[in-house]
């Protein structure tokens, strides 16, 4: 049994051939074509039980046309319909504006990235997915006899992509993912708490991953609730992984893209070479990450993704670009030059590339500590394992004010009890140019805006205020 | 959060693919296919397909970044078997017939596993319809021209920049005809459609080391006179306004205060605190603050909350749910006691209800959740804002949304302003950023103690529960004596 069928990937690449072939029919000077299809199976689970079982498969095309520095955008389905979308997105080309020196990217050599694809998910069927989701009820109920899965699921896919253009470049591969994510509720007289929690991979998780326990361990910690004094105070919280991320991938992506540092659009503007944060953190983006979700040996332009340092030691060393974001900020004047760093994102067949990050790292040079040391350094103040409303943190500015019910009071290092609920304020550039402390256990954290990140749990110290309801 | 749930998009604009009937699904084949599926064992099987011609634009600073036009097509098979649903999302619809017995197979291996005394899922029983309902707009969206387009997002470029400290003014389009079919074995065949056009724009400005953005949209159910009928260069203008006040703005306090938010924001409030619980699905998942609180006081009298599908013009207006049920009115909350929650028939029959018209799927790829649609809370008795902040001694007025998120087994909520100001002594007083309001839904509630006279609905938004769907929010002016604020 295998998930996709025999010959996708030699299908996909034939049909985006066929719409190549459209655009040197209508002469087009330079083109490139994305191709996605995949095929899945997923299961939903409601109040403790498997409600819905189910499967299916979609694909596309997208299509960029570029004349005289121009860029036109089409998206397919039926490659018989190639030519007119290929016209649609030269008519949208030349009503565009044009941009000095902006041409597609020639082939340069990249290197293979592994870990893509794994056989075991491949076999993998609605009975295997179905015994999955048994075992996770059943691991939830063992755990916590209250604990219910309220909502979540599992799921698998397996995709075939390709990516050709008019300058010789031409890549096809095959990839896989299994998901899982639960909503774990507990109702102790009619006093809810719940928690989610959930994990993925290129390669076949195990029937019952970590995120499972964590997140029962989450809805039975945050049972019973203390009094604490009212007011809002600036205290040490310590975020985890999962309470972390949110925030982290509203905000600080965004400062590190090229186009928005020199419009003046990030609270980074400025600042390059020059210290953003504590002085022993550091953000790399590894494109070439072995089996990431966002890593590959080519960004969504074709050129070669790499392992780069965004923030080294404190100090703002790079920005990220694409290739036509970095031909448009220099022709219009707003930097010398630029580069594609190979951070062209397309989220999917029906949009152009535009400026991403790939998998976001964030290390100490002072070395990690293990949950009971930051305990330990925290002495006063909170643990925040989930926040409400982090998409509406501000990412040109950094602030941010949120709500957690995921939250845990700690005295003399020691925790010592649930909030019913609490208000977290602060900005996040200042936050994390102050005393920083990150864990020992770096777990990856999926963003559908801004790749994957592998971030552990986070110690700030400063900078931030908790406000008790 | 599966990679596969994204729609399918076909190149071409306009009906180009639309077969002559005016039906993308061949009715004989389907019911054929509906046929066999009832014999393989489903006790009730249903196609639907829906196809979405759309097109987006955006600009940045009056000048084009990107125009997409596109046409997507997704049909989805949904088969109970056993009191289990098994369902199938494709963009291939040839292949529908070949998807029915694995499908209906699929749907006996989930019931195989209920467990002894637990409740097989049943569909309440609805009105059977064979009929066509289109929403037809006064000019047609799917004609408008790209320089139309860029005309009128550039009006809001005009009002918005023309000043030292606006950095960039970003203007976006969206507009889509979305067209479905739905044919069941219980003999349902219908077709309907409407339009959504949405026009937005975000001003960015910066002062020194200060660097603060202001979003605006104006839109809803309907066609390009939906856009035509906005002055976008005095919203230009407001966003602008907004973006410099925002610039010289303080940080909120924090604490326990009253607080007063505009007819945008209420929107919101009302949408997060108490429309997601009121959610069926979430209830029988037993994941609602609001279960089995039917026909309790939940909230002061004041409060009565609607949610409207029928509100034409409405960004959450369609005029009949995806499972075919004809929608309309549902008073969720009158004078402060919970009267109904939002139903799809499968919820409707759990709790032996009537379904409401409450099933909204994102697209044809997806099956249908419980949803909400236009959501307000009707008006009260204050004439304006003046009389409501009044008593107010020491407080905040927060306007326009940022967006919010709700924990609906917890019964915690949480919304973020745009900007706000202070109230002291019954007078606003300085500008305020960073506005966010939490708290507990069946508190909040009744401490709703002013609502003005006049309710409106308020900025198009979006929706996400697994599936993002357009929604309308609005209502009066509305004070809440305690609110958490930051």
């Amino acid at each position: 049994m295998n998930m996709l069928p025999e010959g996708a990937e030699e299908r996909l690449l034939s049909n985006a051939k066929l719409i190549a072939k459209a655009c040197e029919q209508s002469g087009v000077q330079q083109w490139d074509i994305v191709g996605f299809q995949s095929y899945g199976h997923e299961l939903d689970i409601e109040a403790g039980k498997i409600t819905m079982a189910g499967g299916g498969g979609e694909g596309g095309f997208g299509v960029r046309v570029v004349e005289d520095g121009t860029f036109g955008f089409a998206h397919l389905v039926d490659v018989s319909g190639a030519q007119r979308a290929v016209e649609q997105a030269l008519r949208i080309a030349r009503k565009s504006p044009s941009i000095d020196n902006f041409v597609l990217p020639s082939e340069q050599k990249a290197q293979r990235v592994g870990g893509m694809c794994d056989q075991n998910i491949l076999n993998l069927g609605p009975d295997d997915l179905l015994e999955q989701a048994d075992a996770i009820l059943n691991a939830v109920k063992s755990a916590d006899k209250r604990a219910i899965v309220t909502g979540g699921g599992v799921g698998v896919s397996a995709t075939a992509s390709c990516l050709l253009n008019s300058e010789g470049i031409l890549e096809s591969g095959l990839s896989t993912s299994h998901g899982i994510g639960v909503q774990v509720t507990i109702d102790n007289d009619g006093k809810m708490t719940s928690s989610y929690q959930g994990d993925s991979s290129r390669t076949r998780l195990v029937d019952v991953p970590d995120c499972v326990a964590h997140a029962v361990d989450w809805a039975v910690k945050t049972q019973n609730p203390i009094e604490v004094e009212s007011g809002a105070k600036d205290a040490p919280v310590l975020m985890t992984s999962e309470g972390f991320s949110p925030l982290f991938s509203v905000v600080v992506p965004p400062a590190m893209m090229g186009q928005k540092l020199v419009r003046k659009e990030s609270f980074w503007t400025g600042k390059m070479n020059q210290n953003v944060m504590s002085e022993d953190l550091s953000i790399h983006d590894n494109g070439l990450l072995e089996g990431g979700f966002s890593s590959g040996s080519r960004d969504s332009e074709g050129v070669p993704k790499r392992h780069q340092s965004l923030v080294e030691s404190g100090r703002l060393v790079n920005m990220l670009w694409s290739t036509r974001d970095a031909a448009q900020q220099v022709a219009e004047g707003r930097i010398e030059s630029a580069n594609s760093t190979g951070s062209a994102v397309s989220r999917s067949h029906q949009s152009p590339p535009s400026t991403g990050a790939s998998e976001l790292t964030m290390t100490s040079s002072r070395g990690s500590r293990s949950f009971e040391q930051l305990l330990e350094q925290l002495d006063d103040g909170y643990v925040i394992n989930g926040v409400m409303g982090a998409h509406t943190a501000n990412p040109t500015s950094g602030d941010f004010s949120v709500t957690t019910s995921s939250i845990l009071r700690v005295v003399d290092g020691e925790i010592v009890g649930p909030l019913k609920q609490a208000g977290l304020s602060g900005n996040l550039a200042k936050a994390l140019s102050g005393n920083v402390v990150l864990g020992d256990d770096v777990r990856r954290q999926g963003s559908y805006s801004s790749g994957s990140m592998h971030l552990p749990d986070v110690l700030l110290m400063e900078g931030l205020r908790v406000n008790p309801a | 959060m599966f990679l596969w749930a994204t729609m399918v998009i076909a190149a071409n604009q306009g009906e180009a693919h639309k077969p002559s009937s005016g039906r993308y699904l061949d009715q004989e084949k389907v019911r054929k296919a509906l046929d066999s599926a009832t014999t393989h064992g489903a006790s009730y099987a249903e196609v639907r397909l829906v196809s979405f011609t759309q097109s987006s634009v955006a600009m940045r600073d009056g000048i084009l970044e990107r125009a997409i036009p596109g046409q997507e097509l997704g049909l989805t098979l949904r088969i109970l078997a056993d009191g289990a649903w098994g369902v199938h999302s494709t963009t291939d619809i040839a292949s529908l017939p070949d998807q029915i017995e694995s499908t209906t197979r699929l749907a006996k291996a989930v019931a195989s596993r209920r467990a002894d005394g637990e409740k097989p899922i049943g569909l309440a029983e609805v009105p059977i319809f064979e009929d066509e309902q289109h929403w037809n707009s006064k000019l047609d969206v799917r004609n408008t021209e790209l320089d139309t387009k860029m005309d009128l997002m550039n009006d809001f470029y005009r009002g918005a920049s023309q000043h030292k400290h606006v950095v960039s003014v970003t203007t976006g389009w969206s507009d889509e005809h979305i067209h479905t079919e739905l044919m069941t074995s219980e003999g349902m065949d219908r077709t309907w459609s409407f339009q959504r056009s949405l026009i937005h724009g975000m001003v960015t400005a910066r002062d020194e080391g200060e660097v603060v953005s202001y979003r605006t949209r104006a839109g809803g159910q309907g066609g390009l006179e939906l856009i035509k009928g906005v002055d976008l260069l005095e919203l230009g203008e407001q966003a602008q306004t907004a973006a410099l006040r925002l610039l010289k703005a303080e940080r909120a306090p924090s604490g326990k205060m009253p607080l007063i938010a505009d007819q945008d924001l209420t929107g919101v409030y009302i949408h997060e605190a108490l429309g997601h619980p009121c959610e069926a699905d979430l209830v029988a998942a037993g994941d609602s603050c609001l279960d089995g609180k039917l026909g309790q006081k939940i909230g002061n009298e004041l409060v009565t909350v609607v949610d409207d599908p029928t509100l034409m013009g409405g960004y959450g207006a369609y005029p009949i749910d995806d499972e075919g049920v004809n929608t309309r009115e549902k008073v969720l909350i009158k004078n402060g006691v919970l009267t109904e929650y939002l139903n799809h028939r499968e919820t409707a029959h759990h709790f032996g209800l009537e379904p409401n018209g409450g099933a909204r799927a994102q697209d044809g790829l997806h099956h249908p959740l419980v949803r909400m649609s236009n959501t307000m809370i009707q008006g009260g008795t204050h004439s304006d804002l003046d009389e409501l902040m009044e008593d107010v001694e020491y407080g905040i007025y927060a306007c326009g949304t940022r967006g919010g998120q709700v924990d609906t087994g917890r019964g915690s909520f949480q919304f973020a302003a745009q900007e706000a100001w202070l109230i002291e002594d019954g007078e606003l007083t300085r500008p305020l950023k960073d506005v966010s309001v939490s708290g507990m839904t069946l508190e909040i509630l009744k401490n709703v103690d002013g609502l003005t006279k006049e309710a409106e609905l308020a900025t198009p938004g979006f929706c996400g529960k697994g599936q993002t769907v357009p929604v309308g929010d609005g209502g009066p002016v509305m004070r809440i004596r305690e609110a958490l604020v930051g």
